[in-house]
């Protein structure tokens, strides 16, 4: 009851500025920022309080998430906000942020991103771009029956400022619980990508994020990042779609010195012919075999590694950590991805398309596919890491691809097109501080004679 | 009769001559940075060790040496590389009941000057331990850092093993 009077109040004074037309746009835009941080800080306290308070990461961890967030708050267009991170003291993963650039994490879901950046800005950035986008403002205004604009309403913050913010507040608080909607989580989502590729962030580090948020789902651990959000299967989908957009168009290669290198590596045989560690020589023989052979330098024995499959082409990544290999599958070609000792690791299942041949990224961390389709053969690069594909030829025709230092290439009738993928720079912390080490205690097992034979017991602690 | 006890004395030097003799090892920085000779009963952890990170224990429960490459840094100098590594291992998230107990003094390494301190905290079991550390800006803004720790407060003046080390500290640039 005191809440509808309130909403009246609010309404009856907008509505008398509108008409007088107080508000001046500038001051409004003004107000209307003072109003979100008066409100994202009036309501900080009591959520901080409710997620354990805030929890102080050790020195070195800090430094790093400050400068992730850093590159990211450098990328935001709202000059009128001042953002600021705070970790929560929860083991519940979790991250939300407040209108007026308050975001915060959880020391929980710290845990689960490790050391993986590109996750960190997938989740700072999503958080920011809530912020950049006025959903939780607007959604509180909207949740007040309020449709006239922030803008002008926040002109009356003077006049009626104690009862609008405690009102304000505590819708805040409700709406928060519920999520600010669908299609500003999509919106937050995609913004939030773009704001990390363009601070140096891997754009696939959030659907790496989704996946470890998923898989993470499926242990004990709530959840409680996908509880107020949409669909994440449907959240993948629209991230990984992007990742394409992040590409620099393809540029028709005119550079003479440029063209004859090309021709070159395309004569000459660019896979590694070894493993990291020298030890398995691929053999090829130019045409589909079941398995693949590798002559081992240690045994001096051929081993024959995925003898199931009828493999067509076969190539070491440029690190020699892994074996790509494309087999004939039971209705197109597939690839697989093998370790150093002939395991499978990876099957390439969604590819859209036959997979007609390959290469891998200098790094050794995607795959550019020829896949041919109805609508003629693309190049697709599958990122290994996430487990995502982007078609990267524009959807031009083409026909063979080379992967080089600086910059994919495919050919397209008799033109060399070029298309860069998005630069990532690793963090460097610009003052970082030593670490301080304290020795580590080793658990060592304890041998037990018993008859004939030796039993290892649980392993005791003792110093090194 | 001469030439027996002439092979006995001989013997008996060389036994003795190995037992006393230091199983100091030379040790070139795997990324190219320096070299040094680690003394006897210096053991490298390579567990505990990455390239830019290499981790010594010695025969004392807690005695510890490492050196630690930082990468590109902005410090000025490396007076505030150490007041601001010194401020933070003071501040929250830093170290336990840290206290400075030797403060910041000039130092020179293979002729480079650096910035030594010592300090002593409490580890996560309730230990008192001591560190000296020194503080490197080196050519190309590489800040570099070599700490030396103990359960002794004799540690924070550094050590005689510690003054070996540095006395054949080599820079590879």
């Amino acid at each position: 009851m005191r809440g509808k009077q309130g909403y009246r109040r609010v309404a009856a004074v907008l509505v008398l500025l509108v008409v007088l037309g107080v508000a001046a746009p500038s001051s409004a835009a003004g107000l209307a920022a003072r109003f979100e941080k008066t409100l994202g800080a009036g309501t900080a306290p009591a959520l901080i309080k409710e997620y354990g308070g805030e929890y102080v990461l050790p020195v070195q961890q800090r430094l790093w998430v400050e400068e992730v967030f850093a590159r990211l708050v450098a990328q935001s267009e709202r000059e009128e906000l001042e953002y600021s991170l705070t970790v929560l003291n929860s083991k519940e993963a979790n991250a939300f942020s407040l209108p007026g650039g308050y975001v915060f994490i959880t020391r929980g879901l710290l845990n689960l991103i490790g050391s993986d950046e590109a996750k960190l800005a997938a989740v700072l950035g999503h958080e920011i771009a809530h912020v950049e986008k006025k959903h939780g403002v607007n959604a509180v205004l909207r949740q007040m029956g309020l449709t006239v604009l922030a803008e002008v309403g926040v002109v009356a913050l003077d006049f009626l400022s104690a009862e609008l913010l405690r009102m304000a507040g505590l819708t805040l608080v409700q709406v928060l619980q519920a999520g600010w909607g669908r299609e500003a989580e999509y919106e937050a989502d995609l913004l939030g990508q773009e704001l990390a590729a363009r601070a140096g962030f891997d754009p696939a580090g959030a659907i790496r994020l989704l996946d470890a948020l998923a898989a993470a789902d499926d242990s004990e651990q709530a959840m409680h990042v996908f509880r107020t959000h949409p669909d994440p299967g449907d959240r993948r989908d629209r991230l990984e779609s992007k990742l394409a957009s992040y590409w620099s168009e393809p540029a028709v290669v005119t550079d003479v010195q440029v063209l004859e290198r090309l021709i070159q590596c395309r004569n000459s045989h660019q896979h590694r012919r070894t493993d990291s560690k020298d030890r398995y020589v691929l053999e090829v023989s130019g045409e589909s075999t079941a398995g693949v052979t590798l002559f081992d330098q240690q045994t001096q024995e051929r081993v024959l590694w995925a003898e199931n499959a009828l493999v067509k082409e076969a190539a070491w990544s440029p690190q020699g950590d892994y074996l790509a290999l494309l087999v004939d599958g039971q209705a197109q070609g597939e690839l697989w991805v093998l370790n150093r000792w002939g395991h499978v690791v990876r099957k390439l299942e969604r590819v859209p398309g036959t997979i007609t041949a390959f290469c891998w990224s200098p790094d050794g961390t995607m795959l550019a596919l020829e896949v041919s389709g109805p609508s003629g053969s693309r190049i697709v690069v599958a990122y290994l890491d996430a487990d995502a594909y982007a078609e990267v030829s524009s959807g031009l025709s083409t026909h063979g691809a080379l992967w080089l230092q600086d910059g994919l290439y495919f050919l397209n009738g008799e033109n060399w097109f070029r298309t860069v993928p998005p630069e990532t720079v690793p963090v460097q912390v610009a003052e970082p501080v030593p670490l301080v080490l304290q020795r580590k205690r080793v658990l060592t097992p304890t041998l037990i004679k018993e008859g004939s034979t030796f039993r290892l017991t649980r392993p005791e602690l003792t110093p090194p | 009769m001469v030439e027996r006890k002439l092979a006995i004395v001989l013997l008996a030097a060389v036994l003795l001559g190995t037992a006393g003799t230091c199983q100091a090892f030379q040790l070139t920085d795997p990324t190219g940075l320096y070299s040094t000779q680690i003394g006897d009963h210096w053991v490298y952890q390579a567990h505990h060790s990455t390239p830019e990170l290499m981790v010594f224990y010695g025969a004392g429960d807690f005695e510890l040496l490492y050196f630690q490459r930082l990468g590109q840094v902005a410090y000025p100098s490396a007076l505030d590389f150490a007041r601001r590594s010194v401020e933070l291992y003071a501040g929250p998230g830093g170290l336990d009941q840290f206290e400075l107990v030797k403060g910041f003094a000039e130092v020179e390494v293979a002729g480079h000057k650096g910035i030594s301190c010592a300090y002593s905290y409490q580890d996560a079991q309730g230990n008192r331990l001591w560190e000296y550390r020194i503080f490197l800006v080196l050519p190309g803004q590489e800040g570099f850092s070599i700490a030396f720790g103990d359960n002794r407060p004799e540690a924070a003046s550094g050590s005689p093993f510690l003054e070996d080390v540095l006395r054949h500290w080599r820079w590879l640039f």
